[in-house]
């Protein structure tokens, strides 16, 4: 098993929750709007 | 509106692969050794800062299409693709800092990338703000397209800024005169990522173009006694 480096994975998930709420929210966003039309 | 259903497929898929994505990225793509499970990231970060680079572009480019036409088709896909390319920059912003933190030890650097790229959002809001100003539609048009417009030499200097100026921003790995310096797994899911991302962005756009459209159309009916219709698509 080759070495897996420094212990930094919780970067690593907080910056991919990070993306998936803010395309998640702004698909949400955009279907509300146009729901509304 | 057949473009609406269009935008919102494709969005629908584009949110499905990024799940997916998302799995491949964590689970079946190495660690890098020095930077440890922090270097995933990039696979996020970079499509997010290509999709937001990509928008912008098109911005400028249909602000340059506005002008020599007077099309407002252009007018209407400069605005969709400067909201999303907000969204975009959003996400480059948020994981770029998350990523330096471990690595560079601080979360933000005044250096030359990272300043630009800061511009570059600012100027999406600008550009945003400019057209909520701005309630002539003719007028709102020209001006955001000149706006649009200044935001093409900025992604010039973006991209050259790791070659022009001492900076912390690693170099470009992929989009470079060389081939490209990753293993195979890591380049596999990073241009999986690009092409996930790409398909975020035409989804979105697509959805927004129709937004535009339909309320002008609903405007125009309310203004002309339910008359309207005479747009373009």
């Amino acid at each position: 098993m080759p070495e897996a480096g420094p212990a930094n994975a919780g970067y690593m998930v907080a910056a991919y929750i990070a993306a998936a709420v803010i395309l998640v929210s702004y698909a949400v966003l955009l279907y509300r709007r146009t729901r509304k039309l | 509106m057949r473009l609406l259903r269009a935008g919102r497929w494709i969005t629908a898929i584009g949110l499905v692969l990024l799940a997916g994505i998302y799995v491949r990225a964590l689970a079946f793509t190495p660690i890098e050794r020095f930077q440890g499970p922090a270097q995933k990231i990039f696979y996020v970060h970079v499509p997010a800062a290509w999709c937001a680079m990509l928008a912008m572009g098109l911005v400028g480019i249909a602000g340059i299409l506005y002008l020599l036409l007077k099309d407002p088709r252009f007018d209407r896909f400069g605005e969709a693709s400067a909201e999303v390319g907000t969204v975009f920059s959003l996400v480059m912003l948020t994981t770029g800092p998350i990523w330096a933190k471990p690595i560079w030890g601080t979360w933000w650097t005044w250096d030359a990338r990272l300043t630009l790229t800061l511009f570059l959002f600012l100027l999406f809001i600008g550009y945003l703000v400019l057209r909520g100003a701005v309630t002539e539609p003719s007028l709102r048009a020209r001006y955001s397209a000149v706006l649009g417009i200044c935001g093409i030499p900025l992604l010039v200097f973006i991209h050259l800024s790791v070659y022009l100026f001492r900076t912390l921003h690693p170099q470009p790995i992929v989009l470079k005169p060389s081939a490209p310096s990753l293993p195979g797994p890591m380049l596999v899911t990073l241009l999986m990522s690009f092409g996930v991302f790409t398909l975020l962005y035409v989804g979105f756009v697509v959805q927004r173009y129709a937004l535009s459209y339909l309320r002008e159309q609903l405007e125009a009916a309310g203004g002309t006694g339910g008359g309207g219709g005479g747009g373009h698509a």
